[in-house]
């Protein structure tokens, strides 16, 4: 279509959208690299001009480097975790059995739950005195565990919560992926003699490749990303040992109130992950 | 007759009665023993299928019955199914918190974000899908990388600015917050929608003598019904959703909304867990209402990664 026909409605129905992205998005994200190049004792002080001291404060700080230890554990464990539980989820959820639309239902619902929700449910399950779990293992005759307290099991619990809360999406994915194989590509293999897990191998696994590569990357994406499970389950504690980058950006800017800092370590993280995905890119190459 | 473990019983050749297709076999003993085996794989589906259904849902029927149990209950021995229920939670949660402000506030959020994000999306979406423009690839690409942008490199700058412009801890300040994540998925949703919609409608309704404008609005809009619903529905879901933006948005207990609100009942030395799930199960309800009616949308909104979570 010309748009120089157009250009009236063209250009009215793209203001507000423009409009939006710029005060909204491009502003904030020019003015995050700008504040980084400052010193600011709070958000209303008045900024002083460091340069790239805050990046060199944040890069040699054993903080930062634990953080972003932390930040690829957490990551890469849920994600190997959601994309197993996912896939096996799918696989099971395809057989034919009643109530199949009702249970697919049931399995997104832990998705759809907002954050808060989910950590508060979680934090009231497994409650060192109360809690659900607690009072199983009580009955099991095993001790209570305060799972928060501890560094190795803090962070196997923010793991498993991610992974809980968010395997439907890959569940959801790979479901609507396995309808896309053909029927007979099994039946065939059926005849010739294969078992299941050979057929998975080799028929399910390559059909649904395109959509797990796009999976790990949009999962990979927002884990390192994501602020609220880890800050609400832990606030990155017991002493630092759950704390990422986006909680440590946060604890700088908001709490401690150094926000170049702040800043500098939320730029670096969002370098760190579009370096990330540029590679996986260049090792997965997708069409779209 | 060699019948592999854990398949499908759709296909001819794997149906167990059908003895006929194997002639080396002795029928009627292989039909007894493939039954049995069908049975067991049936019975092992279904035993996995349950033990699904408790893991995804054993937790949320948890917080459902917990907010009902009276205290003697929800802190004793617990039960599967609650023995008396009571409404004192919701009761002490509306009369005694600061919770219907809260929830006044998250509703102010919600509907302003999603008519601002339905407002601006629509037009943009359309116009990226049907026209070639100077700069199309840049507004798509800024589109596509706010997906990958992380909250904090947005909430920490947009913060700043707000105490510069006096517009700090306001639920405007909120509304805008929420729109930088709720624009992109508006305009990419609805972007997928239109490219859907053959061009030769818009074609014809000016053939009849529609303007431009005319027929977008009179010919595409209702026709993109659908879209606009996925688009209303992830604007909702994620501004009601929201703690992260909120969180640093917002300091002033009169303008929390109920995430934060929910969440800082957490802080206090004595737990009230009653409280906390009833409050929990207020902000899932709409959530599942949705998911119920609407539940068309919503998958395909899920699919094309519209929680961003």
């Amino acid at each position: 279509m010309n748009s120089r026909n157009h250009r009236w409605l063209v250009f009215g129905f793209l203001a507000p959208g423009i409009l939006l992205t710029f005060v909204g998005i491009v502003l904030p994200l020019l003015y995050a690299v700008y504040l980084s190049l400052f010193r600011l004792e709070s958000f209303v002080g008045v900024p002083e001009f460091v340069g790239l001291v805050n990046y060199y404060d944040a890069l040699t700080d054993g903080r930062f480097w634990r953080a972003t230890y932390n930040g690829f554990i957490y990551s890469l464990a849920t994600i190997a975790l959601q994309v197993v539980i996912g896939i096996l989820f799918a696989t099971i959820l395809n057989e034919s059995f009643k109530g199949k639309a009702f249970i697919r239902g049931l399995v997104v619902l832990p998705y759809i739950l907002p954050t808060v929700v989910v950590t508060l449910i979680w934090g009231w399950l497994l409650d060192g005195n109360v809690g659900l779990i607690t009072s199983i293992l009580h009955s099991l005759g095993l001790p209570a565990i305060d799972w928060m307290s501890s560094p190795a099991t803090a962070m196997m619990i923010i793991i498993f919560v991610s992974t809980w809360t968010w395997t439907p999406f890959v569940t959801v994915c790979f479901l609507a992926a396995l309808q896309t194989v053909p029927e007979d590509l099994y039946a065939a293999a059926r005849v010739d003699g294969t078992t299941a897990i050979q057929r998975f191998f080799y028929i399910t696994i390559p059909v649904v490749k395109p959509v797990l590569v796009v999976i790990v990357l949009m999962r990979g994406i927002w884990t390192f990303n994501k602020f609220d499970v880890t800050w609400l389950m832990t606030k990155g504690g017991p002493v630092e040992s759950t704390e990422h980058i986006p909680v440590l950006a946060y604890v700088k800017a908001f709490t401690l109130f150094d926000i170049g800092n702040g800043a500098a370590i939320a730029t670096l993280g969002f370098i760190m992950l579009s370096v990330l995905v540029w590679l996986y890119f260049r090792l997965f190459p997708t069409e779209d | 007759m060699q019948q592999p473990f854990g398949e499908e019983m759709q296909h001819p050749y794997a149906i167990p009665g059908d003895a006929n297709a194997w002639p080396h076999t002795d029928a009627k003993d292989e039909l007894a023993r493939s039954q049995v085996r069908l049975m067991w794989r049936k019975a092992r589906t279904y035993l996995l299928v349950i033990a699904i259904a408790i893991y995804s849902f054993l937790p949320i029927y948890w917080m459902f019955v917990s907010s009902i149990r009276p205290p003697q209950e929800l802190f004793g021995q617990p039960s599967l199914v609650p023995k008396s229920f009571t409404l004192e939670y919701f009761n002490v949660l509306f009369e005694l918190t600061n919770f219907p402000v809260n929830f006044m506030n998250s509703l102010i959020v919600t509907v302003l974000t999603t008519i601002i994000t339905l407002f601006c999306a629509i037009p943009m979406a359309y116009v990226l899908t049907r026209f070639q423009i100077k700069g199309k690839s840049i507004l798509t690409n800024i589109m596509l990388g706010a997906y990958m942008f992380p909250p904090m490199l947005l909430a920490i700058p947009l913060y700043a600015i707000f105490v510069k412009i006096h517009l700090d801890n306001t639920l405007l300040s909120l509304v805008l917050a929420h729109t930088t994540i709720t624009l992109p998925l508006g305009v990419w949703l609805l972007g997928g929608f239109f490219k859907t919609l053959p061009f030769e409608i818009e074609q014809s309704a000016m053939i009849d003598g529609c303007t431009r404008f005319q027929a977008f609005r009179l010919v595409v809009l209702p026709l993109s019904l659908p879209g606009l619903v996925t688009v209303s529905i992830f604007s909702f879901l994620l501004s009601w959703t929201d703690y992260t933006y909120a969180l640093m948005l917002i300091a002033s207990d009169a303008n929390k909304t109920i995430p934060i609100g929910l969440a800082s009942m957490l802080g206090s030395y004595d737990i009230r867990w009653g409280e906390i799930m009833a409050g929990s199960t207020i902000i899932t309800l709409p959530l599942l209402v949705i998911f119920v009616f609407l539940s068309r949308y919503f998958i395909k909104g899920l699919a094309a990664g519209a929680m961003k979570g």
